[in-house]
């Protein structure tokens, strides 16, 4: 990412490179991957969809589901994540300045890491979809004997895609303060507050989804239970390769942050071979002193 | 981190508030700094452990439940169009759209005991209610008000026969599903409780009161059923539960309601007429009767998937307290760092 900064005094520029620099990376690239991961999910269930409606193009959501998924639902989360995320502190970014050679390595932004969350939003909706429509068949999703309908489908698919999405967010970061936590779970909330606004508008407007959150949804136990468990079985093969990346192969990042935690000193890091470009890191200080 | 001075202290001034007007720095506040409170998970081996055992542990017995609500539903289903019509498909499709009487007797019989109410549905296979141009087919205007007969310009092509605006105009309303069915037990007729079975929203909302059907099925093609034309559309219960397209191409939808318990032993004698053409798109028709649970229908999935998702998550506690135990990773080891694994360099 390249910027105009201004900086007063040479010292700041310490702070610049090594920590906003290094946070500045970490966040772009990780905006730029989820928000591909996002749209995949929620793009790809209408294409399996159609493989069930003959291939017509009839959407499998309401009009207006398909318009405010990106505006309301799953975009503050993603604002948050660019604009707040820290990976790793303040204080060990600038006792660490090797971390700064994630962005020089291009370890967060390569091909393999892109494609990565491109195939995690593939699996994800192909297992929302299939676990959706594989329990919500024709039988009765009631005890009063009612049967599924488009709007039934429509309303719970799109909760586990809007559930989903958004905890795979809070499983991403590592850095929750009173921001994250009020977009991320305000975000969900903010679903089911347009699904009971939306839903009382007349049905000529509001179409499919007239009252299909207070009369046909939510009371029916089937609608919460699969959105439990879409959401646990969508998120359960990030959850454990994320697990075996941190034990086998963990980034610099992830070093830091495991050793933080066991409240190591860091002085253990910093006494580790010095790199070659660190040693240009050193000339381009020079020179800029120099100028 | 730095706390140096304020870089205009040049002035010699010891009066704070001067000092103070003269710094460009910025006012602090943990917002703007980015220090704010947080909390930083980070996944160690006790935390990815103890999320996969809560994990097992909860869905397990929620799998448990949800099989045996699954296993308590009595279900009867019947496919009958085969049957009731012997011979090839051409000779089936003309006997279909023939004049002919069509009754057909099947019989059922009850292998459990099934509890009131037993629900009566009649699915179909292969019938795509969910394509994109059967669903546009419709006015919900029309089917609202009455003022608005004429809106009918989403509905072609059954818009309009002879001129004039059909009620309810459109593909859904014209390929009503017409056939009926009667019970009986040991010669006693099972009374069929046909009130209540469309959504209340339906009735109440989408379909006025002062509509009533007029010029249906009076075209070249008969589609499916006709409509009594002098009670209102709110009250035409299985228009209604038929206009509310179905998800998936295999649907099942509710017929009526027979409030009375019936004994394992059962033997139920249907009457029923086969009017409905399913044989041209080699679609499927069966009769359904059946209990619920508290949580629906007879879907054994998501008590298996629940169970299989808890026993991979026990198995993967399992798996990953072995690695972890087995080998551990060493801590402050810098050779874990990427830029000591070739000290040479890139």
């Amino acid at each position: 990412m390249s910027s105009d900064v201004n900086i007063a005094q040479f010292r700041f520029l310490q702070r610049l490179l090594l920590l906003h620099g290094h946070w500045c990376y970490r966040r772009i690239s990780m905006m730029i991957c989820y928000f591909f991961y996002k749209n995949i999910t929620f793009g790809l269930t209408l294409f399996w969809f159609e493989t069930h409606s003959s291939f017509s193009a009839q959407p499998a959501y309401n009009d207006w589901y398909l318009s405010t998924y990106n505006v309301f639902f799953t975009s503050l989360p993603v604002i948050a994540l660019g604009v707040f995320d820290q990976d790793v502190s303040a204080r060990l970014c600038l006792k660490n300045p090797n971390l700064y050679a994630e962005g020089i390595e291009n370890i967060l932004y390569s091909w393999p890491r892109i494609l990565g969350w491109m195939f995690n939003g593939l699996c994800s909706s192909m297992i929302i979809f299939f676990l959706t429509t594989s329990s919500l068949k024709h039988h009765a999703f009631r005890s009063d004997g009612r049967v599924v309908d488009f709007s039934v489908l429509a309303a719970t698919m799109y909760s586990c895609v809007v559930w989903t999405v958004n905890c795979q967010m809070a499983l991403s970061i590592n850095y929750f303060t009173w921001i994250q936590h009020f977009v991320i779970w305000g975000s969900i909330a903010l679903w089911y507050i347009f699904l009971l606004i939306y839903g009382t508008l007349p049905p000529t407007f509001s179409k499919s989804a007239y009252l299909v959150l207070v009369e046909v949804c939510a009371p029916s136990p089937l609608y919460w239970i699969i959105i439990i468990f879409v959401v646990f079985s969508t998120l359960l093969p990030y959850f454990a390769f994320r697990a075996i990346q941190l034990r086998f192969w963990p980034m610099p990042h992830d070093v830091v942050q495991l050793d933080r935690n066991r409240g190591l000193k860091v002085k253990q890091i910093r006494d580790a071979n010095p790199l070659p470009y660190i040693r240009d890191l050193a000339l381009v200080l020079f020179l800029i002193q120099a100028l | 981190m730095s706390s140096n001075p304020t870089s205009s202290s040049g002035a010699g001034s010891t009066d704070p508030s001067a000092a103070r007007r003269n710094s460009k720095r910025p006012k602090y506040s943990r917002f703007t700094q980015q220090e704010l409170p947080a909390c930083k998970p980070i996944l160690t081996p006790r935390w990815v452990i103890s999320a996969f055992m809560v994990v097992s542990i909860v869905f397990i017995p929620i799998g448990v439940a949800s099989l045996f609500a699954s296993r308590d539903v009595v279900e009867i289903v019947d496919r009958y169009d085969d049957d009731c019509i012997p011979g090839s498909k051409s000779a089936k499709i003309s006997y279909i759209t023939g004049p002919s009487d069509k009754t057909c007797i099947r019989t059922l019989n009850v292998s459990k005991h099934m509890k009131a109410p037993i629900y009566i549905y009649y699915q179909l296979d292969n019938f795509y209610q969910n394509h994109r141009r059967y669903v546009k087919s419709r006015s919900d205007q029309q089917l609202r008000h009455n003022r608005s007969a004429n809106e009918v310009s989403a509905c072609k092509p059954e818009d309009t026969a002879n001129g004039k605006p059909i009620v309810p105009c459109g593909l859904i309303a014209w390929s009503l599903f017409n056939d009926t069915y009667s019970f009986s037990i040991s010669n006693r007729n099972l009374t069929v409780n046909k009130n209540g079975i469309a959504w209340k929203s339906d009735r109440d909302h989408k379909f006025g009161k002062d509509v009533f059907p007029s010029n249906f099925q009076k075209g070249g093609l008969i589609g499916g059923a006709s409509l009594n034309e002098s009670i209102p559309l709110s009250d035409q219960e299985d228009l209604i539960v038929w206009m509310r397209t179905a998800a998936l191409p295999t649907f099942r939808k509710l017929y009526g309601k027979i409030h009375q318990d019936l004994q394992a032993g059962d033997v139920i004698n249907v009457t029923l007429k086969n009017n409905y053409n399913t044989y041209s798109f080699n679609g499927k028709k069966m009769l359904v009767l059946s209990t619920t649970s508290w949580l629906g229908g007879k879907n054994d999935f998501l008590g298996i998937a629940y169970l299989t998702v808890g026993g991979l998550c026990f198995f993967l506690a399992m798996l990953f307290t072995l690695i972890y135990l087995v080998k551990p990773r060493r801590l402050g080891d810098p050779s874990y760092l990427s830029w000591n694994r070739n000290p040479g360099g890139r």
